[in-house]
């Protein structure tokens, strides 16, 4: 409130503040229990090259072109897809907004499980003697214990993002760093758990390269899957926390100092997980792919409860452990819940009011995935969340569709400015060279390369952006909708819950119904002229949205779609008090003597 | 509207009504509606007793949908008649070219008994059809198929093998037992349908095979349903055969090996004379309605030579019944022995009026012939004796097989001769007909009798009464028969020969015929199985051999360090198990993780089709279940010491008489395979080359990143890779 009081702004305090949110937001609960599955799985030292190799063709180009398009536009998602793709395009930005809040339904709970698994680890309740299994299914079970730990993460991000940015950043940057020092510590007590049998078997495995599964397609295919997750790429979540950019922070050191760090995080965790589960297992590798989050509720436990030590190391390893994923997931959750914010606040809603209302409507849309359908698997007696799974399996997937939209309107930007360049030099006609040279590249020209940063991108973005990523893209979507044909049992059958039908059903829906809305809600709002909803007699009015530029940031956005859209305003800016209508008449817009100031 | 804008656009200062930004909100709905548009699963905790058959299975299988689709004729709620059969047969015949072929009667030429025949000696005296019928094989391990092996000119079929077992399967000898071809066709549809296919869940409540044909609810799902739904065919038997959720999720494997391993003759409507009589003029389309118990029977045959009207005449002055034969009579084994009540008091006498009450079994005319041309008549009947005691037996019979449609059985019989040997291929004989729901067989030309294989007989026709839940009886037991289907097959060919009696009506309402089909399936695939050798499988399954022999559990299997896994199979040193890997092995297949697990979900596996391993003597001995000492066979599972998953694992145990298979573990044991845990067993890698590679990784994400970092925090920066002539011009 108090930067927004005195400019109308918000903005991080600095660079260090930027890379701590961004890094909170992108290691979550995926670094720590997904990555060693996935190495496990994918032959340990092989799956990391892979990994690293599309750290650098999707993370960080993807992480870069939201920084570059947040920057710009000083707006959430569906403002970003506004500005730079168009009135008719704002959509893409809500479905961005809504794949990442889908998400954060059941992530608040899965945040929840954590802190109930740290605050169990505390009380001792995770010590070799127990079963847990048998923790496990009594927690899930208990719809009231997972409903309260979920309240619990979701009070706790909404307390960290209440006042924004700067409280952000500042809860971030503690988190981060005690996530930083226990998952060290952790790694350290895992090292001499494994060097205890006198192997390092652990570490030798994840990072021995097996030349075979390097030709096997999974391989690389979950190389990349792994890479777009795990940093978040794609989901908006740069594009929302670079809003809060000061005017002149680098956005291309900075995206690959995430990623890289982002990284850092899952090779510690990683080694850590499976050090001290080679050390302790028999069937190492059948416990790390085992699949799901069992490894982490079930098996860490059970491996860190036979730390050397004794029980005061072993109670601290396991405790240290589950604080850490806590502290991973929330994190990520306050990430989640900024971007869904941050959108409702560039439309003029205050934000206490929207935080209240965002993390109401997550708490409640995450209750069916808290409780519902609570199922037990026949084959090993462990209870997992049917719902919860069935909803990370629709949505899941459909973040790749907001990275595709990230990389459209980039190329959109790029065949408009070679349409204009045309334009001003009188040329018709299509010339590859030319486009190449004049479109291509402008958006790097325009909006990365600005001279803000310490790193200038090179030609090999625009290759990436263009050929790379649709290719990487086709990808993933062909690879993942394969597997679901051919192993998974009536997968076209709508009522299956891990079929394809269902996705595609919720997929079309949602998109559907925001395509639809795009015109009437989100650029548009929709004005009853006889004062009740029903009888209907409605009139349309542009919907302002509002840029959250700090001082001294103005940027001109005159080249973009948005640029010509008078009702983009930046924050104390006032509305144009009039509009022309959709039948050519001049109208009042009804908010033009409502200045953003006296409505927050 | 346009036009009021003007006047009107002060109110909207005053009076502005937000439709509320909360609509934003709208899509969040979605995520409720996700839960209602879902059919919840089936709750893996939830085993109360109230459960409805859809909260079960899925929705075609509680409604006893099959699903090879079609109309209601093809989904058994509507009776075939000869002409959609035979188009249906044709049809899936054509489909499944590699294992069917369809036929009507034969080609003919000189039978085994010297006479001359040609087509039309197999068609009905009245409407002129030759009996249409289906041969199915696979063709044995090569898989040659129905078109492979040897071709038979006289049947007019190819796909003859030596070595495999022949069975024929024969529905409708009386006219209007019309369940007697619905069943064959059940089993037709089926084995069209599944052949091929493994691992099917056909009752999609998320288990596979887990309840074969047994006539026991093997899985407890019939009985997990609220008590209103156990009984779902109404024969007040709760949750026995031919119920909902009973031997409802068979082997499609089975299935498939039974096709592969043997030669199938399956003729669903042997008197289609008769049966188009029945239907388009004795009783009528509706059948059910106006002849629910009686209806024609017979074939037509014109005995009383008018040869003028349709037959039977109607408008004959003498009994019309006088005309047709009971072609289940006219079988020539012990044919026309007066046995009062079901025989004609004198052979080949059909009288008219009130001492014709018994030509409903009519069983035709007397022999005319001198077969062995030695100037007697009809000496020496055929009853497996010498009766004149001059050296040759049976050669000059009485009567019988006097008929197109017994012709054609017999020298189907007598002519499907694959070794050559004179001896007929079919070990085991199957007809079907109704009604009584019973299982019959031999004798039926004589009460009281015992034959040699008695107890044989016994021990399988009781199994068929389990599963069918039907009484089981030596034919005579009954009523005597002579002249029948299964005392010729039994008594002149050594067939062991079973008779069905369908249901409680000839003619069944529509709506039973599907779970009365049902109730009747596993009976033809278990005739199928012992074709083999249904005398050795008798002997076997009696004194439970087979019984005390094990397949190593998982729990016995140690995985060693490297390399193959070893599989032990005890086995009783006297049992004739045969080490021949077409008969004996082990079926294996590898299951692990899928790559792509979902993140809060089971773990996903990734099943592939099953392989095999033969078993080796390795020299050991084991102790059998019974305490008695056994031998050890040893199977190596071939699996990559770096793979991390289980192992389905089931022997098939064959005998050196060719008799397959015996499967382990037994059903008894649980499940039709044991689950064997694999973990990781190669190397973990060089230290040296790991150590390297760490050196990397950490160069490029850690170093990467201390690297940045200093780049981000140094203010005499550079700005990195930057072109030369950015840099010029930025300078310029």
């Amino acid at each position: 409130m108090e930067a927004k009081g005195e400019a109308g702004s918000d903005e991080f305090s600095g660079r260090l503040g930027l890379i701590f949110a961004t890094i909170g937001a992108a290691i979550g609960t995926g670094n720590i229990w997904r990555f060693p599955r996935m190495v496990g799985a994918n032959g340990g030292g092989s799956f990391l090259v892979p990994w690293l190799i599309f750290l650098f063709l999707w993370s960080v180009p993807l992480i870069i072109a939201e920084f570059a398009l947040g920057k710009r536009s000083r707006t959430g998602t569906v403002g970003t897809f506004r500005i730079f793709a168009g009135n008719r395009f704002a959509w893409m930005g809500l479905w961005t907004a809504w794949i990442s809040t889908a998400i954060g339904f059941y992530y608040a709970v899965v945040t929840g499980w954590c802190i109930n698994y740290f605050q169990t680890a505390v009380r001792g309740g995770l010590g070799s003697e127990v079963d847990t299994v048998q923790v496990w299914n009594d927690f899930l079970q208990d719809p009231s214990q997972v409903i309260f730990f979920q309240t619990l993460s979701v009070l706790i991000t909404m307390a960290a993002i209440w006042k924004g940015a700067k409280a952000i950043e500042k809860v971030n940057v503690t988190l981060m760093v005690s996530l930083f020092i226990l998952l060290f510590a952790a790694l350290f007590l895992s090292f001499v758990m494994d060097l205890d049998d006198g192997t390092l078997d652990g570490f030798i495995y994840m990072f021995s390269i097996q030349p075979e599964y390097l030709t096997q397609p999974e391989t690389w295919i979950n190389g990349l899957s792994q890479s777009a997750w795990s940093c978040s790429a794609g989901m908006g979540m740069a594009i929302t926390y670079s809003v809060y950019m000061r005017k002149d922070e680098d956005t291309t050191l900075n995206a690959a100092t995430m990623c890289l760090a982002n990284n850092s995080i899952s090779i510690i965790a990683g080694l850590t997980v499976m050090m001290a589960v080679f050390s302790v297992s028999d069937d190492p590798l059948g416990a790390v792919s085992g699949g799901s989050s069992a490894i982490t509720f079930l098996v860490l436990p059970e491996v860190f409860a036979q730390a050397p030590g004794g029980p005061v190391v072993q109670l601290l390893m396991v405790t240290m452990f589950f604080l850490a994923l806590s502290f991973a997931a929330l994190t990520s959750m306050i990430s989640t819940v900024e971007l869904c914010v941050r959108n409702f606040v560039d439309h003029g809603i205050e934000r206490k009011k929207a935080v209240g209302f965002t993390t109401l409507a997550i708490f409640l849309f995450g209750l069916p995935s808290a409780a519902l359908w609570i199922l037990v698997d026949p084959d090993t007696g462990v209870a997992f969340p049917q719902f919860l799974e069935v909803q990370d399996h629709i949505w899941g997937y459909g973040l790749m569709f907001s990275g595709l939209f990230i990389a459209y309107s980039i190329w959109k930007y790029g065949w408009n400015r070679y349409r204009v360049w045309q334009d001003e030099n009188d040329i018709t006609g299509f010339s590859f060279r030319d486009y190449l040279d004049n479109g291509v590249s402008s958006f790097r020209d325009d909006f990365i390369n600005t001279g803000d940063n310490d790193w200038w991108i090179g030609k090999w973005w625009d290759y990436i952006m263009y050929l790379g990523f649709p290719i990487m893209f086709g990808v993933l979507i062909l690879s993942y909708f394969s597997d679901l044909i051919l192993n998974v049992n009536n997968p076209w059958d709508p009522t299956n819950a891990d079929g394809i039908t269902i996705i595609l059903l919720f997929w079309g829906i949602t998109a559907g119904l925001f395509v639809s809305m795009n015109k009437y809600i989100l650029v548009n709002r929709v004005l009853s002229m006889n004062g009740t909803i029903w009888p209907p007699s409605w009139d349309l009015e542009p919907r302002p949205l509002y840029r959250n530029v700090p001082v001294g940031a103005e940027v001109s956005i005159d080249t973009l779609p948005g640029g010509e859209d008078p009702f983009i305003v930046e924050v104390g800016e006032s509305l144009p008090e009039t509009f022309v209508n959709e039948y050519g008449e001049t109208q009042t817009h009804t908010l033009h003597q409502l200045p953003w100031s006296s409505q927050s | 509207m346009a036009g009021s804008n003007k006047e009107t656009s002060q109110n909207f200062v005053s009076n502005p009504r937000r439709i509320p930004a909360m609509a934003l909100l709208m899509p969040l709905m979605l995520s409720v509606l996700a839960p209602v548009s879902l059919i919840a699963p089936v709750d893996a905790q939830e085993s109360d007793s109230g459960m409805a058959p859809e909260d079960i299975w899925s929705e075609e299988y509680s409604n006893q949908i099959f699903p090879w689709g079609g109309n209601d004729r093809l989904q058994f709620r509507e009776y075939h008649d000869y002409f959609t059969m035979k188009d249906r047969m044709q049809q899936l015949a054509d489909q499944n070219g590699d294992i069917m072929s369809f036929h009507e009667g034969l080609v003919g030429g000189v039978n085994a008994r010297g006479q001359e025949m040609g087509t039309d000696d197999y068609e009905g005296w009245y409407y002129n059809h030759a009996s249409p019928w289906i041969k199915m094989t696979g063709g044995g391990e090569e898989l040659e198929g129905v078109s492979g092996g040897d071709c038979n000119v006289f049947v007019g079929d190819c796909g003859n093998y030596e070595e495999l077992p022949d069975v024929m399967l024969v529905g409708n000898h009386h006219a209007r037992e019309w369940m007697s071809y619905e069943v064959p066709m059940l089993f037709l549809e089926t084995v069209a349908y599944y052949y091929g296919m493994a691992g099917v869940d056909n009752d999609g409540d998320g288990l596979i095979d887990e309840d074969g044909w047994d006539g026991i609810d093997n899985d407890g799902d019939c009985l997990r349903l609220n008590s209103s739904y156990q009984d779902s065919n109404g024969d007040g038997i709760p949750c026995g055969p031919g119920d909902l959720g009973v031997d409802e999720d068979f082997s499609e494997q089975f299935i498939t090996d039974m096709v592969n391993t043997r030669e199938i003759y399956l003729i669903p409507m042997l008197n289609v004379d008769g049966n188009r009589y029945d239907r388009e003029e004795y009783c009528g389309e509706s059948a059910w309605e106006s002849c629910y118990r009686s209806g024609w029977r017979k074939n037509l045959r014109d005995n009383t030579v008018t040869g003028v009207t349709p037959l039977p005449d109607i408008d004959e002055q003498v009994d019309p019944t006088c005309d047709g034969v009971d072609l289940n009579r006219n079988y020539q084994y012990e044919w026309g022995a007066p046995l009062g009540a079901t025989g004609p008091l004198f052979p080949g006498m059909c009288y008219a009026g009130e001492a014709g009450a018994n030509n409903d079994v009519y069983n035709g005319p007397v022999d005319t012939v001198d077969q062995d041309e030695d100037g007697r008549l009809n000496e020496d009947h055929v009853d497996g004796k010498d009766d004149d005691a001059d050296g040759l037996t049976d050669e000059d019979w009485l009567g019988g097989n006097s008929e197109p449609e017994t012709k054609f059985i017999q020298d189907m019989t007598e002519m499907n001769d694959d070794n050559g040997d004179g001896s007929s291929e079919f070990k085991s004989t199957l007809t079907w007909h109704s009604y009584s729901e019973l299982v019959l067989w031999p004798w039926g030309h004589c009460q009281d009798c015992d034959n040699p294989d008695q107890e044989f007989l016994e021990y399988h026709g009781n199994l068929m009464g389990d599963m069918t839940a039907y009484a089981p009886m030596q034919s005579s037991d009954l009523y005597p028969t002579t002249g029948d289907f299964c005392d010729w097959h039994y008594g002149v060919h050594d067939s062991y020969c079973y008779t069905m009696e369908i249901g409680i009506a000839f003619h069944e309402f529509p709506e039973d015929i599907a779970h009365t089909a049902v109730r009747n399936l596993g009976v033809p695939f278990y005739m199928i199985e012992i074709a083999d050798d249904p005398r050795y499988r008798a002997v076997v399954g009696i004194e439970n051999t087979t019984a005390s022999q094990w397949l190593a559990s998982p729990d016995l299997v140690s995985v060693p360090s490297n390399g193959e896994i070893p599989i032990d199979f005890c086995l009783d040193s006297t049992f004739p198990y045969t080490t021949n890997m077409t008969y004996t092995h082990l079926m294996w297949r590898f299951v692990e993780p899928t790559r792509q697990q979902d993140d809060f979900g089971p773990t996903e596996w990734i099943t592939v089709p099953w392989k095999m391993s033969g078993f080796v003597d390795v020299g050991n001995s084991c102790e059998l279940l019974d305490g008695s000492n056994g031998t050890v066979l040893q199977a190596q599972i071939p699996v990559p010491d770096s793979s991390v998953g289980k192992i389905h694992y089931k022997a098939m145990l064959g005998t050196t008489n060719g008799a397959f298979p015996f499967s382990y573990p037994t059903v008894e044991e649980g499940p039709n395979y044991y689950e064997l845990s694999v973990p990781y067993r190669a190397s973990f890698g060089s230290a040296v080359l790991a150590l390297l590679m760490f050196s990397l990784i950490a160069t490029m994400v850690w170093g990467g990143l201390g690297y940045t970092l200093k780049e981000m925090f140094n203010d005499e920066r550079d700005v990195l890779g930057l072109p030369p002539e950015m840099r010029n011009l930025e300078e310029a």
